[in-house]
């Protein structure tokens, strides 16, 4: 690696963006809006939630295998099938012995110690009390009948008291009444209901980590991938790569110059936001994790894609694909498949840093992101220097 | 500098089934200009493309100044400059600023750029961008490029093409100068007069293969046909092979009798050499 060949090199990057003034333009655009953000209503509290109301997922969490729960698992009605995933209580996900719960899902927990009363817990999203009504009322639903079948498999002949699964107070009353003839052949019933708790979401802080994560993507991804294809489908890169530049120092120019830029940037945006976090060890290593996996990415389209409008499509593809991969998992449930998105663990790291509020599992995203980056850029390398300069 | 400034030996490169170069065996002298000529997929370009490292030989070696180009491709590199068949600048770039670039990779001074942007005659539009070039100027441009770090070997891919007589000839005299002060040039072109008029040795190559390896005065002796061509005073056109007895007698004994009206030798015709060695046309 020769210290006048890279200097050249990086040197050229930066004249080109000074020549084409378009992504100038753009960012200066970018930090424009995040200096009006934080100029106006800078102290302006956390006033809505960025969420559409309801809950699309349900867990019914439980602490032992009981007729109750045998029978929840065998009457979950097509509607909501797919939607009530049962769990015992110890394979929840938790975070210094609190259970944590994804955006949009809620649960109901079952816990009957030693044979006991039935405590039931119904968790909400926060400030949606309603959101899990669907799921509540067919908990109630085949509670009811569970435990009206264990009344009568033990001699109870209860005719149903009048029943409303929609209504708490209704529940408990039809409960009592049921116990009344049963007697201590169905157990107690007690329900209590909360809010899952929780920060809400702040959409200046949303809006701030939403610039900064583009701005790196704008950086990494997509003037990477659309410059490098442009120099290759101009003769540039082969030019560049017949002089006494190796394949090395070609790559290693533009994987230094584009993090740089979308790192610069985004902290820019960033400081103009909330200038503190600038000062936080934190923000630069979610900066320097996110900067790595969206420069492994944009290495690879442009190793892969042969013409600037096909790294330009690949770019805004693999957005697109990634965002509606993220979406289809959230809504759908599945846990493990966003974990390998590095635009899953991105935004969640940059929205702790932006706001301050970095919990420990925010160090493991940050490391799944760096792994990632990892990945991306080992891939990317032996792309590159496989096939990527060649015309 | 060895006395063979590229050596090709059995070079065979192949793509897939297809052999685009088939056991050329060629040498090439130190301080000449060669041309390298051939129709279309004959194989020059691609024999191009594995002396500037652009892709491996199948089989068979190339060495350029003693290196081996497939494994000393990092000695290789900087001795050679490069004019492709298309421009390849950066066209936001002016002219100084695109070679200033290339200084900068090859390690000369900045003030190269300008005596070589003198050399081309673009100083006029040296603080233009590329973008406002005309065909012939990039084209100049390149050959200003190739030649910025004064390298012993110059592959030019038809390094007149798209340039006005006065800017071909001026391109012929760069060239002359470098083979003049040591440099070897090797150019590939479709244009006969140019191979003729610039060129010390031609190298002809059809399917992959050397054909024809001599000096342009040397085809044409080989090649020339030896007939006259006359249009006889009543418009009839005949032509005598002066090979033969019969043709020489038959030409003098019209021209005696003054039944003459016109009297042509045949020069040498490259593309009807070029159909007699490689059996194709020029496309």
């Amino acid at each position: 690696m020769r210290p006048h060949i890279l200097a050249a090199l990086l040197r050229k990057e930066w004249d080109r963006h000074l020549a084409n003034r378009g992504g100038v333009a753009l960012g200066l655009l970018l930090v424009a809006a995040a200096v009006l953000m934080g100029a106006f209503a800078p102290d302006e509290a956390a006033g809505s939630v960025g969420r559409v109301g309801g809950a699309h997922h349900c867990f019914v969490e439980y602490d032992a295998e009981t007729p109750l729960v045998a029978h929840l698992a065998r009457n979950v009605p097509p509607e909501l099938a797919g939607q009530v995933v049962f769990r015992r209580l110890a394979d929840a996900d938790a975070v210094d012995g609190l259970i944590v719960y994804d955006p949009g899902v809620g649960s109901i927990q079952l816990r009957q110690p030693a044979g006991g009363a039935v405590r039931v817990s119904v968790w909400y999203p926060d400030g949606d009390p309603a959101a899990l009504a669907r799921f509540e009322g067919w908990f109630w639903r085949e509670s009811r009948r569970a435990f009206g079948e264990q009344a009568r498999r033990d001699g109870a002949s209860a005719p149903d008291p009048a029943f409303g699964p929609d209504d708490s107070w209704l529940v408990l009353e039809a409960h009592g009444r049921l116990r009344d003839r049963a007697g201590s052949a169905v157990p107690e019933l007690v329900v209590d209901r909360k809010g899952l708790g929780g920060a809400v979401l702040d959409v200046r802080a949303a809006v701030a980590t939403g610039m900064v994560a583009f701005a790196l993507y704008f950086a990494c991804v997509y003037l990477l991938a659309t410059l490098t294809c442009e120099e290759r489908e101009r003769g540039l890169l082969l030019a560049q790569a017949l002089s006494p530049a190796s394949t090395t120092e070609i790559i290693a120019a533009k994987a230094l110059f584009y993090p740089a830029l979308g790192i610069g940037l985004a902290a820019v945006v960033a400081g103009a936001y909330r200038p503190d976090v600038l000062a936080e060890p934190f923000f630069w290593l979610s900066l320097a994790a996110v900067g790595g996996g969206f420069l492994g990415v944009g290495l690879t389209v442009a190793a892969l894609a042969r013409t600037q409008r096909a790294a330009f499509l690949g770019a805004m593809g693999y957005l697109l694909a990634v965002s509606l991969v993220l979406l289809g998992c959230t809504t759908g449930g599945v846990r493990w498949v966003p974990a390998l998105a590095v635009e899953y663990h991105g935004p969640r790291v940059l929205h702790a840093a932006l706001t301050g509020s970095v919990a420990e599992d925010h160090w493991g995203h940050l490391l799944a992101a760096a792994g990632l980056a990892a990945g991306w850029l080992a891939l990317a390398g032996w792309l590159f220097r496989r096939v990527g300069w060649q015309a | 500098m060895p006395s063979h400034a590229i050596r090709i030996a059995g070079l065979r490169v192949v793509f897939g089934s297809f052999p685009a170069v088939d056991g050329l065996d060629l040498d090439i002298r130190a301080g000449e200009l060669f041309g390298l000529i051939g129709p279309n997929g004959a194989g020059k370009s691609t024999t191009l493309r594995v002396l500037t490292g652009q892709r491996r030989p199948t089989a068979g070696a190339v060495t350029v100044c003693g290196y081996d180009v497939a494994r000393e491709w990092a000695a290789v590199r900087p001795l050679f400059g490069y004019v492709p068949d298309r421009d390849n600048h950066f066209a936001e770039f002016t002219g100084r600023k695109n070679l200033r670039f290339f200084a900068r990779l090859y390690g000369v001074p900045p003030r190269r750029a300008d005596e070589v942007l003198d050399l081309v005659e673009l100083d006029g539009a040296a603080d233009v961008a590329v973008a406002g070039y005309s065909l012939g100027m990039r084209k100049k441009l390149l050959l200003a490029r190739a030649v910025l770090h004064d390298p012993p070997v110059l592959y030019l891919d038809e390094p007149t093409a798209n340039l006005d007589p006065r800017s071909a000839a001026l391109v012929r005299r760069i060239l002359r100068d470098r083979v003049n002060a040591g440099a070897t040039v090797v150019l590939t072109t479709h244009d006969m007069d140019e191979v003729d008029a610039a060129c010390d040795r031609v190298g002809v190559v059809c399917r992959g293969k050397l054909v024809a390896l001599d000096s342009p005065a040397a085809l044409k002796q080989a090649h020339t046909e030896r007939v006259v061509d006359v249009v006889r005073a009543d418009g009839r056109r005949e032509a005598f092979a002066v090979d033969t007895d019969r043709g020489r007698r038959g030409l003098a004994e019209l021209v005696a009798a003054g039944r003459a009206a016109s009297v042509h030798t045949r020069e040498f015709d490259f593309r009807a050499t070029f159909l007699r060695l490689t059996g194709q046309a020029f496309e």
